[in-house]
């Protein structure tokens, strides 16, 4: 009887909890180190669309994220879904002309199809697009972010990858050549792909924030063009041996990348090709490597276009 | 001798690979054998398959699947003899049903466990359904039609202490989909029965209540700090005098943030619930007056999550649960976070041989409950913002109100019937999340009229005639669904047959293209204890709630067959 | 995860098929629930000194489920009188409803024994997956006889099943 009692006694002693009084802001924010020429990045892809009024939540998220972890980098991706459509232009029903602009992608499409991911509820993201499986793991709330941000940053870094970006210095001032070198850091033993698209920086327009309709809200990291098929180009693999260099040329006319994706909306539901007007100055390349048999993504270099 | 060794090779990988359910399932297999040859043990069980055909229709928006049939199937199976209870369930999701999460992928057996009960304490190894007082802090337990289980996997002790106290102490982590949710919850729970442990002879009983729970979860954050042990306790109290009942409970959770780096998701504030009812009731007559608040009280599984999977206590809907289809057309959800709800019932029976109880008596239920929100919101803390609302404030925002009265009665031996009338206030634009004059306010008032007609010994005929007239109490930028009426012919002949035929009819929907019927045509089949039901038509998107959880079930059509059995 | 469920279900099967070849008698479990007055009860003692038990599985939502009592609340004399059969009417009514247990069987007339099954823990273990369900017990305590669900007129099987019973 005793036993028993001291039994109870000892598992609710396990009970300890810890409420927490201000202020809440501990401060201590680890220094990133920058002793190696390259340093292990992260890539969260925040899945999210302009009608989900629980979005910005995670986009600020994000947006801390990355100033809190520099070896961060953030892509939002617009799947076509019912989060994503753009209103109708009617004088009647739209008179503020809400919602038309069409932020949706073919690439966005295949990642939110095969990622199944709005079609679970958005808010959600990936980190690294770890834990990737039927069952949905890889699917992430905001919340869970920033540690497996953290714990990403933690893991060796395999490879280096370096962005050149020049402008082709022709009278087509649109058109650029993007080389991406990467380079082997340990010796490996697998298959890698690697994907080459691009981002742009803060479109302002409408997005439900909450309960209120905003025209002016920041879009950012926006997910614009793939210069690789969705799942990428062959880089390397099976045997990597250390200090090996990778290098895959791509050559970008912004105008009809933009014309792409004005082709692509007008094939959609409600889609009007209303997705042009893109600012290279906000533009930036996103290149990562992963590997095909767990679709993680081991590293990740961004760089803007216009690089002073 | 060569294959033998290959056999114990294989089956030596075999029971490294999955050790856990291997160990089991030979458990089960030598008490099974065991119980055989001793004859002492026994077995029961019972099977349910679902299986769904999608086509797509473009008309109601359903979607077609592009496995084309799904499935959703389940065995359990019990094995008891005299004080061990060993059982398990296997579950198969290929894939699951639309309507369920699509986490439900594949097959297993997510559900196993052992009981033996010794000298009054019984001790559970494995999966087990508890709940603590009336669930406010805790409660794990699976509803299959809503796609909820969140059965604990662990360790349970249950023990009587003395004469009217009960102990129960667990740890262990809770299901969510295939796999366990990170949060260890460590829960102790102690009641007492007053009269009883101090031999109190009183017309008047006490029974007495408290509830312990912490959930242990690590997390990091380069900005905030988090509580990585968090507890929530409850205590209630049962007085039952005579007719009277009467039950309390309150609850309180310690801060309990997420682990974001935003300030403004930061909420360090503590979190509250309590839940009253007082009950009545006589011969003929009985009523029940509820009252319920809650305040930051969602408890998760795993706290950076959303989704109803996560959800660990369960706080009830203040609503009445309605069983006619345009009567939950516009079902009441509870909000964890915020809500201030009462509910009244009233149950009356006219007596026989009365002018209006006829020969056999006339049955009424009267029904009221009212649910708003709290002023200015729930309790939210951190380094800017200090807030707690109003204890009381009946003012504030309306998310649900449902007034309703129901009528049972025999008219004869042949005839029967049950008419129900509603008026309803459903917050669309709140309770399903969508910007404030999207869908506004729908205010909708509802009849349901449902005979029975006895045409002979084992055959009867019910028609169920149903009609919601909608009213949008402030305009919406979207279009309104507006009026519904629905009809349904079942003939049933007992103990086997069912036949049965209905049609939904949005004839009021302001947009035309969408004033569609969705028509569904049934058989059922019974057998002792086996039914088979076979069923083809269109299934309009909606909500389905049970208690304080919905699931939104999308539109469908296609064929249906579920059979059911119990051994 | 293939090779593991293709055993299982091996093993389901045949465990089914010695079951349904058995057809043994079967117990009461050994599972507690609380009376109307807040008393705990272990349903393994259910007891009517030898005459038979029908145990219907019931809910205030349940439209069948009441349509079922209410049928046998007008026959339940008759039917003690003949046989001495008892009901016992298990709510597994969960906190939202469970308040509306009492006034309802009291308004309703019923002279059932209830019992509250808040957690549907007797539901599981008696393998109930849907509601109404009922069970007939014989005088030692063994189910005899099951059926799912309700059709107007099950009642009329369910009596001569009682009566096959106690002319036994």
């Amino acid at each position: 009887m005793k036993r028993i009692i001291s039994l109870f006694l000892s598992i609710l002693l396990f009970h300890s909890c810890e409420v927490i009084e201000g202020p809440y802001m501990s401060g201590d924010v680890n220094p990133i180190d920058t002793s190696n020429n390259y340093v292990k990045k992260v890539l969260i892809e925040d899945y999210t669309g302009h009608l989900c009024s629980f979005c910005p939540d995670a986009a600020r998220e994000l947006d801390v994220i990355l100033d809190v972890y520099p070896n961060a980098v953030g892509l939002a991706i617009h799947g076509v879904n019912n989060f994503t459509r753009p209103y109708v232009v009617d004088s009647v029903f739209n008179s503020d002309e809400k919602y038309l602009y069409d932020f949706r992608t073919s690439w966005g499409k295949d990642l939110d199809d095969f990622f199944e991911v709005s079609a679970n509820g958005l808010p959600k993201g990936t980190v690294n697009r770890i834990d990737y499986s039927s069952n949905g793991n890889h699917r992430k709330d905001f919340a869970q972010w920033s540690s497996l941000v953290a714990d990403e940053l933690e893991k060796e870094i395999k490879f280096g990858i370096n962005i050149d970006i020049t402008q082709t210095p022709l009278m087509l001032s649109d058109q650029f050549d993007i080389i991406i070198n990467s380079e082997a850091l340990s010796s490996l033993n697998g298959n890698y792909k690697v994907i080459v698209c691009i981002a742009e920086n803060n479109i302002t327009t409408w997005q439900k924030d909450g309960t209120i309709d905003d025209p002016n809200y920041k879009h950012k990291h926006v997910l614009r063009s793939f210069l690789t098929p969705t799942w990428g180009d062959n880089l390397a693999g099976p045997e990597i041996n250390n200090g090996d260099v990778f290098s895959n040329a791509y050559t970008c006319i912004i105008s009809d990348l933009e014309n792409d994706n004005i082709n692509y909306s007008t094939t959609l539901p409600l889609g009007v090709g209303n997705t042009g007007q893109w600012n290279t100055e906000n533009l930036s390349i996103i290149a990562y490597i992963y590997d095909i048999s767990s679709y993680e993504i081991i590293q990740v270099e961004e760089k803007s276009f216009i690089s002073n | 001798m060569e294959m033998k060794k290959n056999y114990l090779k294989k089956y030596k990988i075999l029971f490294q690979n999955n050790m856990k359910n291997k160990i089991f399932i030979f458990l089960f297999t030598f008490f099974v054998l065991n119980s055989y040859s001793q004859n002492s043990g026994q077995i029961n069980g019972d099977f349910s398959l679902n299986l769904q055909s999608y086509v797509e229709d473009e008309a109601i928006n359903a979607q077609a699947a592009d496995e084309v049939v799904l499935n959703n199937a389940f065995l359990n199976l019990l094995y008891s003899n005299n004080n061990l209870t060993i059982g398990l369930r296997y579950e198969s999701y290929l894939n699951a049903l639309l309507d369920y999460d699509s986490e439900f992928r594949g097959n297993g057996i997510p559900y196993r466990f052992a009981t033996y009960t010794i000298d009054g304490l019984e001790i559970t190894a494995g999966n087990f359904y508890e709940q603590f007082g009336s669930g406010l802090i805790f409660r794990s337990y699976e509803e299959k039609g809503l796609g909820i289980d969140n059965a604990m996997d662990g360790i349970r002790l249950k023990y009587k202490l003395g004469k009217g106290i009960n102990l129960k102490s667990f740890i262990g982590k809770s299901r969510t989909y295939f796999t366990y949710a990170e949060g260890i919850f460590r829960g102790a729970d102690i009641e007492l029965d007053v009269n009883e442990t101090f031999n109190i002879e009183n017309q008047t009983k006490y029974i007495l209540g408290g509830s312990f729970i912490s959930r242990y979860e690590e997390r990091t954050n380069p900005i905030f700090e988090i509580p990585q042990n968090v507890a929530a306790y409850s205590g209630r109290l049962n007085i039952l005098s005579g007719g009277w009942n009467y039950f309390g409970e309150y609850a309180y959770k310690i801060n309990d943030p997420i682990n974001s780096l935003q300030e403004s998701e930061m909420n360090y504030a503590s979190g509250n619930a309590f839940t009253n009812s007082l009950t009545y009731s006589q011969r003929g007559f009985g009523v029940t007056a509820e009252i319920h608040r809650t305040d930051n009280m969602l408890l998760l599984s795993e706290r950076d999550r959303t989704g109803k999977a996560y959800i660990m206590n369960y706080i009830p809907t203040l609503s009445k649960p309605h069983a006619y289809t345009l009567l939950a057309i516009y079902p009441c959800a509870t909000q964890a976070m915020g809500e201030l709800g009462i509910q009244l019932d009233v149950f009356y029976k006219i007596k026989k041989g009365t002018l209006l109880g006829g020969k056999y008596g006339t049955k009424l239920n009267f029904n009221f409950s009212r649910i708003n929100g709290l002023e200015g919101g729930n309790s939210m803390l951190n380094d800017n913002v200090d807030f707690t609302p109003k204890l009381f404030d009946f003012s504030e925002e309306l998310y649900y109100s449902d007034i309703n009265l129901e009528i049972n009665k025999k008219v004869n031996k042949q005839l029967s019937y049950n008419a129900v009338f509603a008026n309803q206030t459903y917050n669309k634009d709140f309770l399903e999340g969508k910007t404030p004059g999207e869908y506004g306010t729908i205010n909708s008032t509802i009849a349901v009229i449902d005979l029975s007609y006895k045409i002979k010994k084992g055959h009867t005929i019910r028609f169920e005639t149903q009609a919601l007239f909608a009213k949008q109490l402030e305009s919406a930028s979207q279009e309104e669904e507006g009026d519904w009426l629905m009809g349904l012919v079942e003939y049933t002949i007992s103990p086997n047959w069912f036949f049965a035929f209905q049609d939904m009819y949005n004839y009021g929907n302001e947009n035309k293209d969408k004033r569609l019927h969705y028509s569904n045509i049934n058989i059922g089949y019974l057998k002792g204890s086996t039914r088979f039901e076979i069923g083809y038509g269109k299934k309009r998107e909606g909500i389905f709630c049970v208690g304080g959880v919905c699931k939104l079930v999308p539109s469908s059509n296609g064929l249906n067959l579920s059979i059911t059995s119990s051994f | 995860m293939h090779k593991k469920m293709k055993k299982a279900l091996i093993i389901f099967f045949t465990l089914f098929f010695s079951i349904n070849t058995y057809g043994q008698e079967k117990s009461l479990p050994n599972v507690e629930v609380k009376t109307l007055k807040g008393k705990t009860f272990n349903i393994k003692n259910l007891d009517n000194d030898g005459s038979p038990m029908v145990m219907s599985f019931w809910a205030t939502w349940c439209k069948p489920c009441k349509k079922e009592l209410n049928a046998i609340a007008e026959v339940y004399d008759d039917w003690q009188d003949e046989t001495g059969v008892k009901l016992i009417a298990i709510s597994i009514d969960d906190s939202r409803s469970m308040s509306k247990v009492a006034p309802y069987v009291n308004s309703s007339d019923w002279d059932y024994e209830i019992y509250l099954d808040q957690n549907s823990d007797l539901k599981r273990a008696m393998g109930v997956s849907t509601v109404p369900h009922t069970f007939l017990i014989n005088g030692d305590g063994k189910i005899v006889w099951n059926h799912k669900g309700y059709i107007d007129g099950d009642e009329e099987k369910l009596f001569e099943e009682i009566q096959n019973l106690v002319s036994k």
